[in-house]
């Protein structure tokens, strides 16, 4: 097809089907390469796609704000996920309202940032120094300032304008400075002196047997190939460490440092004047004699770019320049010039204007690190090779270690028993049997029916494999060992009970008409008084106070009464009398407009987010079908 | 397509073409070029506009934090007047209200928001226009007429928003102390996930006697 268009090409309407064919190709193409080619977006947002990398930009920047604390890397990732979509969202509907921020806006509020100003004034070359150490340029970072700012204006729209009436107040200290007037009596729990009888100890036992089971524990032994280990026993003689030394000589050299300067005279498009261009060439070289080359450089040089600076080409690498003029360049002493070179371009006058020889560490400096790097160079081979022998002849042998450390000449180490999660249960503080790599193994199938593991890699430089030489399933254990616990476990319920059933009574008897006072004989209770009770009255405990701020108010004079357990299962009988509505304090007027402002705030600040929810809602928001 | 033996052949079926075609190809080449340098102008235009209605919206901003609400007042004016229908005249307006609730003066903010809760720019702005707009009912005592309004709003446009609703809905039914219908919304709120420090407090103020009893 496109063979019979260029032929045609001569037609006069060729070049407008070449057109028509180009341009949706052009389009279709850029859009495919924009996109990221074949890989699918992780999510679309109102047609904008995210891939895997904008995931993990968003990931590596979220994460970083929360600067190392301890956090769960799912719940993390999911968070910057939403919080990617979210501002995608928020930022799709503010262009969509058609909000702009000035360029006097952005400047503004860049010129405003501590991060670019000295004693209290912008500095514009920390400026640029901050943002080249982000790599982004000031063009890329005012883009985002202004994008950042226009979504502030949408936020500020509505935190801003977020208002609390005088009824809000009142409502409010309404309710936070509501009083209580309450009367507070304990039920402890008594000692219950009846022992359990075995009928009712057996059938605890019987019911709560996962209570009493023991872990699944094993101990092991192995042997463990280590390349440390293996390089210790290197022993380099001289000789060998003289000839890992000539072998690997680049480890051990830096670099020659050559920067040099050039003066081009460049031949003309239309060739010919070759000689014309020598000349000029030749008379510099002699020119130069009182003339400092830069100075030159700056006037006659053809090539403007590094004219300017004094025809500096800066550091000299080899496989840039054509070949003549890189010889030239190479053979070149400090401050040396070259005769005129020759080249595509023209002829060059080179200078070398700084050079730093290589150099070649000695071998007396050296000998130490040589020693670690062959002696760990050799290792490798052996713990490569050992490493077969261990994995072999501890599968022909399945059923003991013996004979892999009689091959290997390693001891056999053993371990003390340990659990699936030693760490946790403190059944070991030893780091190897906590790595997950040696529990999963210990803890496998064939392992525990008592063959040798296959070969574990830990690293890359130590590998080892194990068997177990104690295996305890877990098991219930058995009653007589659990037998006084239950004995406890079953007196404590009783008393929790006998507590909780004369706390209900009191309540009863209270709704039926008794004051706490009359009962207060009968119970043995001891009642305490406490009129006014506040909120943020710190006297009563937390879960009281709570309960008693939750509890319906009394009406017709008819006090409300509330049991409250705590965590001993003692119980606490609470008579509320009756409630006084909160009103401002003067110390709340003295705070002046705090209230208001606080409340405002935080009714402006929930209206945003029903406003992103909302967006979010609407919006066209489509996952990658697999997650 | 035709095929040309010579040069002179095709030169001169390029003269017979233009002579035919000669005047519409310029009429159509300056027609292109009057639309483009005109919608050039419109966008260059449309966004001049913005630019003058952000900056004139940062100012009403810097005034309000300084408490000049004079000047929040007049620049709202212009705001309104020049840039009628846009998003900042919304936003200038809901700023506007606050002020006039600062002011005292819950007439005027109910009307601004009153019309805002119509015409705002965009489906959130209409809601959050609103649910204000019924707060500041409920501070006056209109209760029937705010529980009016939670009724009569757009379900679908109001996603999103049904727990802010759902609560002032609840606020209503106190002032009017029916307190089931009262429980029932704070619930709702609290389900849909309201964020509202002061919701939880509301709800536990108004516990049913007969939930304790047990």
């Amino acid at each position: 097809m496109l063979l019979k268009i260029r032929e045609k090409s001569q037609g006069v309407f060729a070049w407008i089907i070449l057109l028509l064919i180009c341009v949706p190709f052009a389009l279709w193409g850029i859009q495919n390469y924009i996109g990221g080619g074949s890989e699918a977006a992780v999510v679309t947002v109102g047609g904008k796609e995210f891939f895997q990398q904008d995931l993990n930009r968003a990931y590596a920047q979220y994460s970083q704000n929360l600067q190392g604390a301890n956090f769960d890397e799912k719940v993390v990732k999911k968070q910057a996920l939403d919080k990617l979509i979210k501002d995608e969202v928020l930022w799709q509907h503010v262009k969509d309202q058609g909000l702009v921020v000035t360029d006097k806006a952005a400047r503004d509020f860049i010129k405003g940032l501590e991060y670019f100003q000295t004693d209290g004034k912008f500095n514009k070359k920390q400026y640029k120094a901050m943002l080249a150490s982000q790599r982004m340029s000031p063009d890329e970072f005012v883009s985002k300032i202004k994008k950042a700012l226009v979504m502030e204006q949408f936020q500020h729209s509505i935190v801003g304008s977020g208002f609390a009436t005088e009824k809000d107040i009142e409502n409010f200290f309404k309710i936070q400075n509501q009083k209580r007037d309450v009367e507070i009596a304990n039920v402890a729990l008594e000692k219950v002196e009846e022992q359990p009888s075995d009928e009712e100890i057996a059938s605890f036992y019987q019911q709560n047997q996962n209570a009493f089971q023991t872990v699944e524990q094993v101990a092991i032994e192995y042997v463990e190939l280590s390349l440390d280990q293996l390089a210790k026993q290197v022993e380099p003689s001289e000789t060998q460490l003289l000839a890992y030394y000539e072998e690997h000589k680049d480890l051990y050299t830096t670099k020659e440092r050559r920067k040099i300067s050039h003066i081009l005279f460049a031949f003309d498009k239309d060739a010919g004047n070759d000689k014309v261009q020598l000349e000029r060439a030749l008379k510099a070289k002699r020119e130069l004699a009182d003339k400092e080359f830069s100075v030159l450089a700056t006037e006659v040089s053809d090539d403007k770019l590094t004219a300017s600076k004094g025809g500096d080409l800066g550091l000299f690498n080899i496989g840039v320049m054509e070949k003549a003029f890189e010889d030239a360049a190479r053979s070149l002493q400090l401050n040396q010039v070259s005769e005129p070179v020759k080249s595509a371009f023209g002829y060059h006058l080179i200078k070398v204007t700084e050079l730093v020889p290589g150099e070649v560490k000695p071998f007396s400096q050296v000998k130490k690190e040589l020693r670690t790097a062959y002696q760990r160079a050799q290792a490798e081979t052996t713990f490569y090779e050992l490493g077969e022998t261990l994995t072999e002849v501890s599968y022909e042998n399945p059923d003991s270690l013996q004979a892999v450390s009689d091959a290997l000449g390693i001891k056999i180490t053993k371990t003390k028993l340990f659990s699936k999660s030693p760490k946790i249960d403190g059944s070991s503080k030893e780091e190897l049997v906590s790595r997950p790599e040696i529990i999963n193994a210990a803890f496998s199938e064939d392992v525990l029916k008592g063959n040798n593991s296959s070969l574990i890699e830990l690293g890359d430089d130590r590998s080892l494999v194990l068997r177990v030489i104690e295996h305890k399933p877990a098991e219930v254990k058995p009653l007589k060992d659990v037998k006084p616990f239950i004995i406890a476990k079953i007196m404590n319920d009783k008393a929790r009970e006998i507590a909780a059933d004369k706390a209900k009574a009191i309540k009863a008897a209270v709704s039926s008409g008794k004051t706490l006072a009359e009962l207060a004989n009968q119970y043995n209770l001891k009642i305490q008084k406490m009129p006014d009770v506040s909120r943020s009255s710190g006297d009563l405990p937390w879960q009281v106070s709570q309960a008693i701020f939750k509890a319906p108010k009394p009406a017709d004079g008819k006090p409300v009464t509330i049991l409250v357990a705590d965590t001993s299962g003692a119980q606490t009988v609470i008579n509320i009398l009756s409630v006084t509505e909160g009103v401002m304090t003067e110390s709340d007027k003295a705070k002046g407009k705090l209230a208001e402002t606080n409340l405002a705030n935080a009714f402006g600040q929930a209206d945003f987010n029903a406003a992103l929810n909302s967006l979010q809602a609407n919006a066209d928001i489509t996952f990658k079908a697999t997650e | 397509m035709e095929v040309y033996e010579t040069e002179e052949e095709q030169v001169a079926a390029i003269k017979r073409w233009w002579k035919e075609n000669g005047t519409s190809t310029i009429v159509g080449v300056v027609v292109g070029i009057i639309l483009i340098t005109g919608w050039n102008f419109w966008k260059g235009n449309v966004k001049e506009q913005a630019y003058q209605a952000s900056a004139l919206y940062d100012q009403l901003q810097a005034s309000m934090s300084k408490g000049n609400n004079e000047s929040v007042q007049k620049i709202y004016d212009k705001i309104s007047a020049e840039h009628a229908g846009s998003a900042y005249e919304s936003y200038a307006a809901l700023l506007l209200a606050k002020t006039k609730v600062q002011e005292k003066d819950l007439e005027a903010a109910k009307s601004i928001l009153e019309k805002q809760m119509n015409s705002a720019s965009s489906n959130e702005l209409k809601n959050i226009a609103r649910l204000r707009f019924i707060k500041l009912l409920y501070a006056t005592g209109e209760n029937e007429k705010g529980l009016q309004l939670i009724a009569e709003s757009d379900q679908v446009s109001a996603k999103g928003f049904s727990a802010s609703y759902d609560e002032l809905k609840g606020d209503l039914y106190v002032a009017l102390d029916r307190l089931g219908e009262a429980r029932t919304a704070y619930q709702s709120a609290l389900r849909e996930g309201a964020k509202s420090p002061l919701l939880q407090f509301k709800l536990d103020d108004i516990t049913s006697a007969e939930i304790i009893a047990e």
